[in-house]
This record gives C-alpha cells, sequence and structure tokens, in this order.
C-alpha cells in the first residue's frame, strides 16, 4: 500500500458516520427490507415522494402542462389567476407550464450526473485501494487533487469557452469532477476490507480480480455507493441551475435553471410577476431536498447509531422482587435485584436480569462468563455509566454504595462518588484515554474535579501513582499513543487509584496485552488491592486468570447468576454445568491430564430467552422439569447455584 | 517534517494541475476557441490587446505547443497574467488585489462563522441527544443545505431589499461615499454585506452541523468518553475537551475541503448582489469574453482554497497530537 497523499487526514478519510458497520445488513436484505426501512424513516418517505412526483412531471409533461411553455400567447406579466395557476412570464409564457416542462431537463441532468460520477468513483475509488503499489499512488493523488479544485469555478471557465452547453457538455463536465468525494470513500472503505477474511479466501481460492471487485466487494458497500450517487446528483442539481441562472447554459432550452435566467433579466421580482422567479427556485430546492433527505435518511437506516430508540418500560416482563435478605454491616457494595434492558427494533432486551451480590471491604470479586452474557452491562450499570455504545437502562433493583442508593442519586451527587470512592478501568487504555490529551492532563482534570489541589500537589500526586503501578514519571506527560500497550493499561490503573477509593470496577483490564504481560499486571493489581485495601470487581472471559487472585467468582449465563461461590470452592467442585463446562474449556496447570471440552452451542438469544433453565438447550444433564418453570437460586455449602440439581442438596 | 515536505509537494501539484487546465481547457475544447479567438481579434482590436490576449493563452504563431506552455507557466510564476480587456489597460494582477479584499471579507468571515457556528450547534444538538435542537434542526438544515445560493439571494432581495426596504439591494458600497477607512464607508460597507453574508451563512451552516452531530454522536460511544463520565468530570468538560475535541477532527479536514464550494457558492450571491468581490468579477470576465482575467480569478480561487487547506492541516496538528508524531 503507498503512502496516501492528504496526509493528516488519512486516518479520518473514512467518514466516522459512515454507513459502513450496518452495509451487510443491507447486502443480505432484500428489496421488501428496504421498503421497509424506508416507510419506516419519514425523512426517506418525504424524499421518495418528491421525486416520484417529479419523475411522474418529467416523464409526462405534455398531459399535465396546460400550455405550450414556448408559446408567447399571452399578455405578460399576468397575476396568478384559475387560467394560469402561477401567472404569465415577462415574455407572455404560462409560468406553470414552464414548470412543468423544466422538471425533466433538471431531473435528467441530477440522474446522469450522479450516475457517471457513481461509476467513476467506484472504478477509481476501488481499483486504487484494490491494486495498490503504483496505481493507488498516481490514482489517490488525482482524487486528491480533483478533490481541491474549486469545480464549479472551473466548470465556468469550460462552459465560458462552450457557450450554450447543451446537456450534454454538461453532464459530461459536471460528472467528470464531481466523483471524487466519493471515489476517496470508496478508496478508504476497501482498504478496511482487503484484509477481511472473506476477501483472503477469494484470493486463496484464485478468483480473478475483476471478479472479486464485482461480487465480493461491491455489495458490502451498498450503502456508500448510494450515499455517492445521491450526493453527486444534489450537486449537479444546484451546480446546473446555477449555470443555466448565469446563462451559461442553453437559453434557449427548458430548465428551472434558465428559467430563474430569464426571471431575474426580466427583473421578475421587481415588476412583481413574483411567481415567475419564486416557483423555479422552489422547485430546484424541493428537487435538492429531495436528494438529501434521502441522503441523510440512508445514513440513519445504515447506522443505527444515528437513530434514538425508546426503551418500552410496559413490554418488560414483571416479576416479584424477592425479600431483602440481612447483609453484613461491613459491605462496600450490595446490588438487590438489578435488572437492566436494552431499547431494540423488535423490543426490549432484558440483559441483567434480577441481580444480586454483595461485596465485602477489600474483597476480589470476579465475574466470569462467555461473551454476551451480560458481564460487562452488569459492571456498567452499578457504575452508572450505561448509555452509548451500551445504551441499557437500569428498569429495576438497587445499588447500595456507601449508604446510598446509585440507581436514584441525581447526576450531580453521583458524580462526587465517581472516582473518589469509585473508579473504573476499561478493557482497552487505547480507546479509554482521550487520544488528544496526555496523561497529565487526563490525571489533572479528575483531580481539578474532585479536590481544590494545587498544580504542584497534582503532579505529585500523578507521579506518585505512576510510581505505584511501576511507570518512570518521565511519562506523564506523553499522550497515550506514545506508550506501549502494557503502559497505556498501567497508566490507566495509576488514574484509577489517584484518590485511593474503595471499590474499583475493571472490565478486563488484562485481555489487550499479551500472557506474561497479562500474569505481571495481575500480580500486581493484587498487591496493591492488599496493600491499599480496595474491592475489586473484575470482569473476565478467562477464568484462569483469576483463579489465583479473586475471593470470590460469580458465573453469569443469559443475564442471570449461574453461580456464585468462592474461588477455591468453584474450581474444586464446580456445581453448575455451565461452571463445570466453563472449567473444561481452560487447562489446569496442575492436575492430570484431561480433554479440553467447550460447551457446544451459543449463548441464548436474550430478546427470546428459553423458558425455564437457560443453560437448558446446551445442558448435558437436562432433564423435562428444567424448561417447566424458572430456576431459582439454591443455596449449597455458601455457593449459591441455579440448577435444579443442587435442589435436594439445599 | 516528512509530512510538512509531503504536504508542500501535494500543494504544489494541485497548482500546477489548476494551472495546466486553464492552459489546456481553451486548447482541448473543440474547434479549439484559442485560435478561434485569436483569429477573431485580429485586425479588430489594437496590437496591444492582441499582446495582452496572446499572454493570457500563452498563443504565440512561432512556439509549438510544448514551448509556448512553458513560456506560459513561467508568465504565471512571475505573476504576469496578462492585461485585463474589461479594464483595459490594467493588468489583471491589479484587478485581482482590488477584488480579493471584498470576497476575504465577506466569505471568510461568513464561512469562519458558519463553520464555528455550525459546529457549536451540532455539538450540542448531539450532546442533547433526542432533545429539542436535536428533533427540530436535522431536518430543517438538511433541507436549507439543498438550497440554491443564488435563489435564496434573490429571495434576500425580494423580501428585505424590495418589500421591506432594510437594507440596500445591491453592491458592495454606496458609490456615492469614497473608498477609505472612514467610519460612514465601513458602516455602509458592512450593511451592504448583512444580505449576502446571511445568504451564505444560511446555506453553509447546516452542513457543518450535521457532519459535527453525526461525528459527535459517534465519538459519544468511545470508551474515553465514558472515562470521563466515570471520573465524574462536568458535563461541560466532557462535552467539550472529551466528546468536542475528538469529533471535530474529521471536520477540520472537511472545512477546508468544502471550502471550494463555498467560494463557488459566493460567485452566485455575488453574481446577485453585485457585490465588488472575486466572484462578481469572475463573472463579469466570462461575460465579456475576458479570459486573461478569468484565468487569473481562477488561480486566485484556487490558491485561496489551497490556503485553507493547509491552514486546516496547521489547525490538525495542534487539536491532535497523533498526526505530529506518527509521520
Amino acid at each position: 500500500m503507498s503512502a496516501p497523499v492528504l496526509g493528516a487526514t488519512d486516518q479520518l478519510a473514512t467518514p466516522p458516520v459512515g454507513p459502513a458497520p450496518l452495509a451487510a445488513e443491507i447486502k443480505s436484505g432484500r428489496w421488501a427490507d428496504v421498503w421497509r426501512a424506508i416507510t419506516r424513516n419519514k425523512k426517506a418517505l418525504v424524499g421518495v415522494l418528491l421525486l416520484l412526483v417529479f419523475v411522474v412531471l418529467a416523464i409526462f409533461p405534455g398531459q399535465i402542462a396546460p400550455d405550450d411553455p414556448t408559446a408567447q400567447t399571452y399578455l405578460p406579466g399576468l397575476h396568478p389567476s384559475w387560467h394560469h395557476l402561477l401567472g404569465t412570464t415577462g415574455r407572455g409564457e404560462d409560468v406553470f407550464s414552464q414548470l412543468i416542462w423544466g422538471t425533466r431537463l433538471s431531473l435528467v441532468i441530477a440522474l446522469a450526473v450522479g450516475a457517471l460520477a457513481t461509476v467513476l468513483s467506484v472504478l477509481i475509488g476501488v481499483s486504487s485501494a484494490y491494486l495498490g503499489g503504483i496505481a493507488d499512488g498516481i490514482l489517490s493523488l488525482i482524487t486528491d487533487v480533483i478533490l481541491v479544485l474549486p469545480i464549479f469555478p472551473l466548470i465556468i471557465v469550460i462552459a465560458a469557452y462552450r457557450k450554450n452547453s447543451g446537456l450534454f457538455t454538461l453532464v459530461v463536465v459536471l460528472g467528470a469532477l464531481g466523483w471524487s468525494y466519493g471515489a476517496r470513500q470508496l478508496r478508504s472503505q476497501t482498504l478496511s476490507l482487503r484484509t477481511r477474511d472473506f476477501l483472503e479466501s477469494a484470493r486463496v481460492r484464485g478468483e480473478r480480480k475483476f471478479y472479486v471487485i464485482l461480487f465480493e466487494i461491491l455489495p458490502t458497500m451498498t450503502s456508500l455507493i448510494v450515499a455517492t450517487f445521491l450526493g453527486a446528483a444534489l450537486y449537479a442539481v444546484l451546480a446546473a441551475a446555477g449555470l443555466q441562472f448565469i446563462g451559461l447554459g442553453d437559453p434557449n432550452s427548458q430548465s428551472w435553471g434558465t428559467m430563474l435566467y430569464w426571471a431575474q433579466n426580466g427583473e421578475a421580482l421587481f415588476a412583481g410577476m413574483v411567481w415567475w422567479a419564486l416557483a423555479p427556485g422552489i422547485c430546484i430546492a424541493l428537487l435538492g431536498a429531495s436528494f438529501a433527505l434521502l441522503n441523510y435518511a440512508f445514513d440513519e437506516i445504515s447506522s443505527p447509531a444515528l437513530r434514538v430508540r425508546r426503551l418500552e418500560r410496559s413490554r418488560i416482563p414483571k416479576r416479584l422482587p424477592p425479600p431483602t435478605q440481612p447483609s453484613s454491616t461491613e459491605a462496600v457494595l450490595k446490588v438487590e435485584d438489578l435488572t437492566v434492558a436494552y431499547a431494540t427494533d423488535s423490543g426490549p432486551v432484558v440483559a441483567v436480569d434480577h441481580v444480586d451480590l454483595e461485596l465485602a471491604r477489600g474483597e476480589f470479586l470476579a465475574i466470569v462468563g462467555e461473551s454476551g452474557c451480560g458481564k460487562s452491562t452488569l459492571l456498567y450499570a452499578i457504575a452508572r455509566l450505561l448509555g452509548s455504545p451500551l445504551p441499557g437502562e437500569i428498569v429495576g433493583g438497587r445499588v447500595l454504595f456507601q449508604g446510598k442508593d446509585l440507581v436514584l442519586l441525581e447526576e450531580r451527587e453521583l458524580r462526587r462518588v465517581r472516582w473518589r470512592d469509585l473508579s473504573v478501568v476499561m478493557q482497552s487504555a487505547m480507546n479509554a484515554l482521550n487520544p488528544v490529551l496526555t496523561v497529565a492532563d487526563q490525571m489533572r482534570d479528575a483531580c481539578r474535579a474532585h479536590s481544590n489541589m494545587s498544580k504542584r500537589e497534582i503532579e505529585e500526586r500523578s507521579r506518585e501513582v505512576l510510581r505505584l503501578v511501576s511507570i518512570d514519571p518521565v511519562h506523564l506527560h506523553s499522550y497515550p499513543h506514545q506508550l506501549s500497550g502494557g503502559m497505556r493499561q498501567r497508566a490507566m490503573i495509576a488514574m484509577a487509584l489517584l484518590f485511593t477509593p474503595d471499590l474499583v470496577i475493571m472490565d478486563e483490564p488484562t485481555s489487550a496485552l499479551d500472557v506474561v504481560a497479562q500474569r505481571s499486571l495481575m500480580v500486581q493489581i493484587k498487591e496493591l488491592q492488599e496493600r491499599l485495601g480496595f474491592a475489586v470487581i473484575f470482569v473476565t472471559h478467562d477464568m484462569s486468570l483469576v483463579s489465583h487472585f479473586s475471593d470470590r467468582l460469580l458465573v453469569m449465563y443469559a443475564g442471570q447468576v449461574a453461580e456464585l461461590s468462592k474461588t477455591r470452592e468453584l474450581f474444586d467442585r464446580p456445581r453448575h454445568p455451565y461452571s463445570q463446562g466453563l472449567l473444561e474449556a481452560f487447562p489446569s496447570l496442575r492436575g492430570p491430564k484431561v480433554r479440553l471440552l467447550g460447551i457446544p452451542g451459543a449463548p441464548p438469544d436474550l430478546a427470546r430467552p428459553p423458558a425455564g433453565c437457560r443453560f437448558a438447550p446446551r445442558c448435558p444433564h437436562v432433564q423435562p422439569r428444567c424448561t417447566e418453570a424458572e430456576v431459582p437460586l439454591y443455596s449449597v455449602n455458601g455457593s449459591l447455584v441455579r440448577c435444579v440439581l443442587q435442589e435436594s442438596q439445599g | 517534517m516528512r509530512f510538512v515536505v509531503r504536504r508542500l509537494g501535494f500543494f504544489v501539484v494541485t497548482l500546477w494541475a489548476a494551472v495546466t487546465a486553464n492552459f489546456l481547457i481553451p486548447r482541448l475544447m473543440p474547434g479549439n476557441p484559442a485560435l478561434a479567438l485569436m483569429s477573431r481579434y485580429r485586425g479588430h482590436i489594437n496590437p496591444q490587446s492582441l499582446h495582452a490576449i496572446e499572454i493570457a493563452f500563452g498563443v504565440n504563431k512561432h512556439q509549438s505547443l510544448i514551448s509556448s506552455y512553458f513560456s506560459f507557466l513561467g508568465n504565471i510564476a512571475r505573476g504576469r497574467f496578462g492585461i485585463s480587456l474589461t479594464f483595459f489597460p490594467d493588468p489583471v494582477m491589479k484587478n485581482v488585489l482590488q477584488a480579493l479584499p471584498w470576497t476575504l471579507a465577506l466569505v471568510g468571515v461568513t464561512t469562519i462563522l458558519a463553520f464555528v457556528l455550525g459546529t457549536l450547534i451540532g455539538l450540542v444538538a448531539a450532546w442533547r441527544r433526542g432533545g429539542v435542537l436535536d428533533g427540530i434542526l436535522p431536518p430543517i438544515f438538511v433541507i436549507t443545505s439543498a438550497f440554491p445560493y443564488f435563489f435564496l439571494a434573490m429571495l434576500a432581495i425580494w423580501l428585505f431589499a424590495i418589500e421591506l426596504g432594510w437594507l440596500p439591494q445591491s453592491g458592495g458600497y454606496d458609490y456615492t461615499n469614497t473608498v477609505g477607512w472612514t467610519w460612514a464607508f465601513v458602516s455602509d460597507a458592512v450593511k451592504h454585506s448583512i444580505l449576502p453574508a446571511l445568504t451564505i451563512l444560511i446555506t453553509s451552516i447546516g452542513g457543518w452541523i450535521l457532519t459535527m452531530r453525526n461525528n459527535t454522536i459517534t465519538v459519544l460511544t468511545e470508551d474515553y468518553v465514558r472515562m470521563a463520565r466515570a471520573k465524574g468530570l462536568s458535563p461541560w468538560r466532557v462535552m467539550w475537551s472529551y466528546a468536542g475535541r475528538n469529533a471535530i477532527l474529521p471536520n477540520l479536514t472537511g472545512f477546508a475541503m468544502s471550502l471550494g464550494f463555498v467560494v463557488s457558492g459566493a460567485i452566485l450571491v455575488e453574481f446577485v448582489f453585485n457585490y465588488p468581490g472575486v466572484g462578481w468579477m469572475f463573472l463579469q470576465s466570462v461575460e465579456n469574453q475576458d479570459y486573461a482575467l478569468m484565468q487569473g480569478l481562477f488561480l486566485m480561487i484556487v490558491l485561496a482554497v489551497l490556503t485553507a487547506i493547509l491552514a486546516a492541516d496547521a489547525a490538525t496538528a495542534v487539536v491532535d497530537p497523533r498526526t505530529r508524531d506518527v509521520r
């Protein structure tokens, strides 16, 4: 891949709100789905209807228009009446008829330019990215040069030499200059696709490049291609109208821009022939708006992040809360009956289902489970950090921390608790640290928010916590991207310890590291925890990682607690079949050699959880009664287990 | 450093492409308008003007295409754009430099204003997701961004200048005034600029609002924003230093690139308002077939856009530390 030309802009070349992520959704969707998406989106609907009206006008002007648009048979400057809906022009033509006949040229230019520009940008953008090397270098240089050349003045220059440029010139020039933006986006989109598995496999199968581009790459970029078309069409509408308006189009052609040209020359607005000027302008704006609305709606349809969904609480199944159990007084955190739901297009999905847990001061609790079992959602619900990208909402339960129910706290009161008493360490420091601020900046704003420390004190404290996690304080004023992966992760932990909080919530803080670095970081976390005495909730999908560090283990499955035990106990005697399955999925360090078995199947779709025990469909010990009713948590020797097999023991 | 060199290289290549397009277009068009024009003028105008056209086109019957191309490049490099026919015998450069401040003041100030306002509104709209601002503004600005500049300009003149009579309907200043830094002149010039400025503002602000809103919505899903909330920072600080500062990065480049578009729109606005800037003069030159002036102005516009892009690069480097190090 050659170095792209636009330098600084390149890493941002893909629009952040690109339709990319859901391109596949559209690709696999049938026309019916596309139609449903359009009718559900008001902007799309208005856009489509407007466009349809113009298409009809463009096809049947002779049937719709009452008069010959060029016949100067009436009195000039007539006011609107039943005979002349929009009055007459200064030359005695019927404005309404001219308007309808003008639709055709304006629409044809828009569609033709859109098509030409789209074909060019696909050809150049995709092949540039796919071919790579020198070809890519040259093609993207051309793209970038044309992108920054002011197109409209250039078109005027061309039109100036070719007076009265007709339809063909206009389309060719607008199309030949309007492709660069789309090409650039398509190029970066293709670049990001190049290394994907399905293309690799096509290459391994030895398919021809042409075939790969046509049948493997293009279908995944449908939404981007549509956006390119709509953007170019919109540009063509405005540019063509502009050219015709200043008299560089064919003054005898029937188009809205030409109408405006004559209206301006005839001083329509001064002479009271208001509609002569207003009507074509409004039509240009409406046609442009229809393309713009479609473009915008398409963006919304293809990237769901732009849509706002509301949670329909009434559709969440209700259940009676269990009686509150007496708790030990030294609990630092007590979660009662916590329920979290997500709004999706097909109704609410309960991701955390009536979870209870308690955490003693200085305790290390690990939460394990497969991805999608609700462990991260639980974690961020406890910290009250739900919202995009986890747009869940707490719909029931309490989170008692320092005697306060965090669920009910106002955002302002919550801010006082945050970081001083409860801090968070996230999965990837690369994403969790602000890329445009230094580590020092990010420590400073936390200190400023919660204390009156002076600049010196903040600097001192920041150096101190960096030393705690064995980072040389010279790195304090570095930007996150200047640190190594392990250092970033440690810096984030250091940041979490600025105020030595009571509770640190950790969401897979080691998963971005290699195995050796993982171990050493775990040892360090444990050491700090014992020295400073904070409690930890540690989410991971790797049970073996926490086996030596956590006091208790919470196994989650499909949004529910499956088993909650002392760590040793759970490793020695896993009671829930799911826990047993998880343990068999990891090699044991000591003990006899056993075959590693995974758990066949996948976690259930939480939109339609199975009746009764949620693990039943994958359980090797499944019995008829498992699916009959919800399984409660049984208490067995101090462990909590959600499995009917434990009924007799309880 | 390599990065700076490459950007300057890009600058030069683009400028060269623009100059070459200027040279080639009159030659490559069917019927070779350049030669046609020369023969049309020969004998009708004085030798001095004929020479002016020769310089503008680089047409010289004793030279081959290649060598006339190079002498054309040489003239451009030395700032010799020839002599304007419209404003004979003033050289093109003088006319361009006269019109430039008007456009810079009008389009420059308005564009920056649109960018700043649009970015702020977009940020706030995304921050208050699903709020009133967020519900109403995007559809409105999707529609205004599809509005033809010149049509809005006509409407503005009709409504505010003709019907209501609040503001002057055309020109950059009252021609009875003498041009200079006097209060009377400046206030009059400002008054004349309100309508064209509003027109440009309304049609160009929508794009900034929409892109900034969408960028911010994406950035709000980033872990660092969640982390900022977890740190208990004030919402203001989260919105500003975490969401806003990252969301604006793609827009800085977009700002520069679409400047070309704004300049294009301004040509039409200046045309409708008879505003004495580069755009109006550009269309005058087209109408009068004053090709030397047209070429000079076109290159001026290219230069302005390229300068803005370099400025945006510099701004990106200031705001985004990653671009400083990696390259």
